[in-house]
C-alpha cells in the first residue's frame, strides 16, 4: 500500500502503540489520543443492487481517503458473508452484485482481485456458492474463488491477546493478500447483538483447523476472538452491504429489512460503531467493538468524519430478540421487540 | 468406457489428494478414496491410499487432517473405515495395529459437554465427538466415529450407544439436520442435504424408535434434485442408500455431478465421495446397513 495512506497509517500506528502500551512502554495518554484519531466513514443511502453499486463504492473508497494508485498491483481479497446460504433467505448473504461491483473498483485500480469465503456452518462451499447466487456471478465476472475452508493454512501470533489463544491459522489467500476486503451483510446477530465488518472476518477462519461451526473460537470468546482475529489479520477495509438487511433473529433466521445503505469505511470498528448506531445499538456496549476499540480504532462518534450521509438521517432501529443480552445494547430503550 | 469406470480411474489417479486441485494431500479425501476404490474391487489403488493414512497415522493413534497439520484429528473415524474397506478389498490384516490404535485414540476423545440452557434445544451434555480437541461435541464427526466404532466391532460400547442417542436427539423436529444445533432461542434451524445424508448413514442398523428418523429421510428425499452439488449428493445418497431409500435418479445424478466436475479441475475429495456413493457390488464399511 501507499505509505502515505493515512489510514493505513492511523491503523499501523494503532497497532503498534497499543502492544507498546500492554508491556506499559508508552503513556496511555499517547494512546489514547491516538485512538480517538479521526476516521472516515461513508454512508450512501438510496441503494439497490440493480444500480451503480460500483459508483458508489469508489465514491466511498475515495471519500474515505484511499489511494487507487495504491492498489496497482496489488492482491485483493473480498470476503462476502456466506454463512448457511439458502435461496429461500437471501438477505442473509452478501448479495453477488456488491462483490462483483467491488471487484470492479479494485480492478479498475490495478488490483489483482480474488473473492474466499470460509462457510461457517456448512462443509460443502459449492453448494454455499450455489445457494447464495455468489458462485454465478463469480463465474460470470471471471473472478476466481478460494476455498478458505480447505486451503492449506500458516499459523501467525496472536497480535490481538484479548483471548487465550496464542496464535492463529489463517488460509494461504489471506496470508497473501496485501487487503483483506471485509463485505458483511448489515444484521443483527442473536449472541452479539450485530453483526458486520469486524465479525464477517471469522469467516476467514479455516474450518479444517476450526471446526463447523468454528467451535474453538467460541470457547475462546466471541467479542475476544473477532477483535484477535481483525488484529492479526494483514491489512482490512470493509464494504457493507446494508442494502436488503436482517432483524430479528440473525444472522441465519432473522426477517428481511431494507435499508437502501452502502457504508464503507478502512477503520472496520468505525464503520461498525456506525452501523450499530444506525440499527439504534450502542457501540460502546457491544463487546468486541469496547475491546477494538482499545487499539483497533476509535468507535467515539465525536471522532469519526462522517462522509456521505450522517447516520443520524438513516437510522431505523432493527428489530432485536427479547432477550436480556440483547436488549440492553439498544441506544434508546424503543423500538420494537420480537421473541 | 462406463461413466462409473472412468470415475473410479479417476480417483486412482487423484489419489493421494486433497479438497482442492491444487490443494494439499488430505486425510478425509484419501480415507474416501481408499473406501471407494475398495468397494470398485481395486484393492491395489485402495491399498496405496491405506498405506499413506497409515504413514500419517501419530504415535497415539490419531491422524491429523492434512499431511502437514496433525490436529485436529476427527478424520481419524474416516481413517479407521479406510483400513477395514483396505483389508477387506484384500483379504489381509494388514493394518489391523493401525485399526486397533485409532480406535484407542477415538475412545478416548471426547467432545465437550455443558450444562443444557433453555436458550439452546439439543442435549449439551451428551458426549460425541468434536471438530477438534477440548470442543463441544458436533453432528458431523460423531456420525463419523458412531459408524468407523460400529464397523470396527464396538457398536455396543457405551461410547458409540452415547454417539448414537446424541445424533438422534441433533435431528430436527420438522426433518432433517443442521450442523450440530436444533433449536437455538426458540427457533428451529435449517436442515441441510449433507448433515443429514452423514447422520443418515451412521445411524443405518440401529433400532431407533423415533419420528425424526423417517421425516429426515422424507426430508432428504424430496431435498435432492440433479442441481445438487456434489459434497452434498453424495453424502445424501450414501445416506438413503443405507436407509433402504436410494431415489431412483441417484445413478444419473452422480453422472451429472461426475460431468460438472470433470469439465473443471476436479479435486480427490468430490470425486472419490461420487464414487462412494454409488451402487456397491457387495457391501462395504462403508455402504453396509449392518455393522
Amino acid at each position: 500500500m501507499n505509505p502515505h495512506d493515512k489510514t493505513f497509517i492511523d491503523r499501523r500506528s494503532l497497532l503498534g502503540l497499543g502492544g507498546l502500551a500492554a508491556a506499559g512502554l508508552v503513556a496511555m495518554p499517547a494512546v489514547e489520543r491516538l485512538r480517538k484519531s479521526r476516521s472516515p466513514v461513508f454512508v450512501a443511502k438510496g441503494q439497490s443492487y440493480t444500480g451503480e453499486l460500483a459508483q458508489t463504492i469508489r465514491d466511498g473508497l475515495l471519500a474515505c481517503d484511499v489511494q487507487p494508485n495504491s492498489f496497482q498491483g496489488k492482491r485483493v481479497l473480498l470476503k462476502p458473508n456466506l454463512v448457511e446460504p439458502s435461496r429461500r433467505i437471501p438477505h442473509m448473504t452478501t448479495h453477488p452484485a456488491m462483490i462483483v461491483a467491488a471487484a470492479d473498483v479494485f480492478r479498475d485500480w490495478g488490483a489483482e482481485v480474488s473473492v474466499g469465503e470460509a462457510p461457517g456452518h456448512v462443509r460443502d462451499t459449492e453448494m454455499a456458492l450455489a445457494e447464495s447466487g455468489v458462485g454465478e456471478a463469480l463465474s460470470d465476472g471471471g473472478l476466481r474463488f478460494a476455498d478458505l475452508n480447505y486451503e492449506e493454512v500458516g499459523w501467525r501470533r496472536n497480535r490481538g491477546k484479548y483471548s487465550g489463544l496464542k496464535g492463529i491459522y489463517l488460509p494461504r489467500s489471506v496470508l497473501e493478500a496485501d487487503v483483506v476486503v471485509s463485505m458483511p451483510k448489515m444484521k443483527t446477530h442473536h449472541w452479539v447483538g450485530v453483526t458486520c465488518g469486524m465479525k464477517n472476518f471469522y469467516g476467514v477462519m479455516p474450518g479444517i483447523k476450526y471446526g463447523w461451526p468454528k467451535n474453538v473460537l467460541h470457547h475462546n470468546g466471541i467479542p475476544q476472538t473477532v477483535a484477535d482475529i481483525n488484529a492479526t489479520l494483514p491489512r482490512t477495509m470493509t464494504i457493507v452491504d446494508g442494502v436488503d438487511c436482517m432483524e430479528g433473529d440473525g444472522p441465519i433466521l432473522g426477517s428481511v429489512k431494507h435499508m437502501g445503505l452502502v457504508v464503507v469505511g478502512a477503520n472496520l470498528p468505525a464503520v461498525d460503531a456506525t452501523v450499530a448506531r444506525i440499527m439504534g445499538l450502542d457501540p460502546t456496549k457491544i463487546e468486541y467493538l469496547r475491546l477494538a476499540s482499545h487499539h483497533l480504532g476509535t468507535i467515539d462518534d465525536a471522532y469519526l468524519d462522517q462522509r456521505g450521509e450522517a447516520w443520524q438521517d438513516v437510522r431505523s432501529p432493527f428489530h432485536i430478540l427479547d432477550e436480556a443480552h440483547l436488549q440492553k445494547l439498544r441506544a434508546t430503550p424503543d423500538g420494537e421487540l420480537v421473541s | 468406457m462406463k461413466w462409473t469406470d472412468q470415475l473410479i480411474d479417476c480417483v486412482a489417479a487423484a489419489t493421494p489428494g486433497g479438497y482442492l486441485p491444487a490443494g494439499p494431500p488430505a486425510t478425509e479425501p484419501i480415507a474416501w478414496a481408499a473406501v471407494s476404490l475398495a468397494a470398485a474391487g481395486r484393492p491395489g489403488a485402495a491399498r496405496r491410499a491405506a498405506d499413506w493414512l497409515a504413514n500419517a497415522q501419530q504415535r497415539d493413534g490419531a491422524v491429523g487432517v492434512t499431511a502437514d497439520q496433525s490436529t485436529p484429528a476427527w478424520p481419524t473415524s474416516l481413517s479407521i473405515l479406510a483400513w477395514l474397506a483396505a483389508q477387506q478389498a484384500d483379504g489381509a490384516h494388514s493394518y489391523q495395529d493401525n485399526i486397533q490404535r485409532a480406535v484407542d485414540w477415538a475412545l478416548e476423545a471426547k467432545g465437550r459437554t455443558a450444562p443444557r440452557k433453555p436458550q439452546i434445544g439439543h442435549d449439551t451434555m451428551l458426549v460425541g465427538w468434536s471438530w477438534a480437541a477440548d470442543t463441544h461435541s458436533w453432528l458431523e464427526p460423531t456420525a463419523m466415529f458412531v459408524k468407523a466404532l460400529r464397523q470396527a466391532g464396538y457398536a455396543d460400547h457405551p461410547r458409540v450407544r452415547e454417539g448414537v442417542r446424541l445424533l438422534t436427539d441433533r435431528l430436527l423436529p420438522s426433518g432433517g439436520a443442521n450442523y450440530g444445533n436444533t433449536m437455538v432461542l426458540g427457533q428451529e434451524l435449517l436442515a441441510h442435504a449433507q448433515p443429514t445424508g452423514i447422520v443418515l448413514w451412521a445411524l443405518a442398523g440401529e433400532a431407533i424408535e423415533d419420528a425424526r428418523l423417517p421425516q429426515a429421510i422424507d426430508y432428504l428425499s424430496n431435498s435432492l434434485t440433479a442441481q445438487t452439488t456434489t459434497a452434498s449428493l453424495a453424502y445424501a445418497v450414501l445416506g438413503l442408500t443405507v436407509q433402504n431409500a436410494r431415489p431412483a435418479e441417484a445413478d444419473s445424478w452422480l453422472e451429472e455431478a461426475f460431468d460438472r466436475q470433470s469439465a473443471d479441475r476436479p479435486s480427490l475429495y468430490k470425486l472419490a465421495l461420487l464414487a462412494a456413493a454409488l451402487p456397491s457390488p457387495a457391501p462395504t464399511p462403508l455402504a453396509s446397513a449392518s455393522s
